[in-house]
């Protein structure tokens, strides 16, 4: 068994809590602007992008790291940095839905939005990480090892 | 209100209705019927070092948790307090990591999954995520912990 990386679990969620505000407004923006909308969507996926290649050089963390966590009380607990790591990973598959299927079909880029929302809004407020619950289900599914 | 902005409100709308329908259940558990009984042998957990034989004298918590798993540390803190406060309770964990077949067989989607045995180790009730204050109490009450 290999020692695992341990987490702040704040620092995903706060991630999280920028992605909720960025893919509101692709979803807004997709059902008025379409290509501000692709732009806001491409950027999300370059973020998703950038925390599945390099979680501690993203933007999100550093400032997460620089000017938020020395406010907080120290965390009660560390959380493994797999589910999360793997959470980014389904954020950036819906995001890659919204940038390839938005050059066919504009309505993707606003299902992709929604979805990539739906998911950051509940881990930003409610902590209910739907990547990490489905990195088990998927594990006793065989998909994931 | 153009339908722009009423769509983006359904949407934080949906959010917050999923959020709070997720904040109301997670936790809440229920009963167990059935009469399935653990097989402490394909359990096959050990505590302190020794295998675990026998169930707890009233009551035995059991605890499915995964090595990536966030808020199973702090379940396992509350349950072992519960543990030590009564002798007549026992709390065994079970690592499923690496033993998805019993994932499988008890069918569980999300750890911390907490079960409460009666004194013949028949499941009662069980609990999906992090139990809800008093749950886990007041089942142990009802199977006779004072």
């Amino acid at each position: 068994m290999t020692t695992q990386k341990m987490i702040d679990p704040r620092g995903p969620r706060f991630g999280a809590a920028i992605t909720t505000g960025l893919s509101l407004i692709a979803f807004y923006l997709s059902l008025s602007n379409q290509q501000l909308a692709y732009s806001t969507v491409v950027a999300l996926g370059v973020l998703f992008f950038w925390s599945v290649l390099s979680p501690e050089t993203h933007p999100a963390g550093l400032v997460f790291k620089r000017f938020i966590k020395p406010r907080l009380a120290p965390p009660t607990e560390l959380e493994d940095s797999r589910p999360p790591k793997f959470a980014q990973q389904v954020g950036l598959t819906f995001a890659l839905i919204g940038i390839v299927g938005g050059l066919f079909a504009p309505v993707l880029v606003t299902i992709s939005a929604a979805f990539i929302f739906l998911a950051a809004f509940l881990n930003a407020f409610f902590g209910l990480c739907l990547g990490c619950q489905l990195y088990l289900v998927l594990r006793r599914v065989g998909v994931l090892r | 209100m153009d339908s722009t902005l009423w769509l983006t409100l359904s949407l934080l709308g949906l959010g917050l209705a999923a959020g709070l329908a997720y904040r109301f259940f997670h936790g809440r558990g229920h009963k167990v019927v059935g009469n399935e009984c653990i097989n402490l042998e394909k359990l096959a957990v050990s505590k302190n070092g020794d295998p675990v034989t026998t169930f707890g004298k009233t009551a035995t918590l059991v605890q499915f948790s995964t090595q990536y798993c966030g808020q199973c540390p702090g379940v396992r803190r509350a349950l072992a307090k519960l543990e030590y406060r009564n002798g007549d309770v026992l709390f065994i964990e079970a690592d499923i990591t690496d033993r998805l077949n019993l994932a499988a067989h008890f069918n569980i989607t999300q750890t911390p999954t907490v079960l409460v045995l009666n004194s013949a180790g028949v499941i009662k009730y069980r609990v999906g995520g992090v139990p809800k204050a008093g749950t886990i109490e007041s089942e142990l009450t009802k199977l006779g912990v004072t």
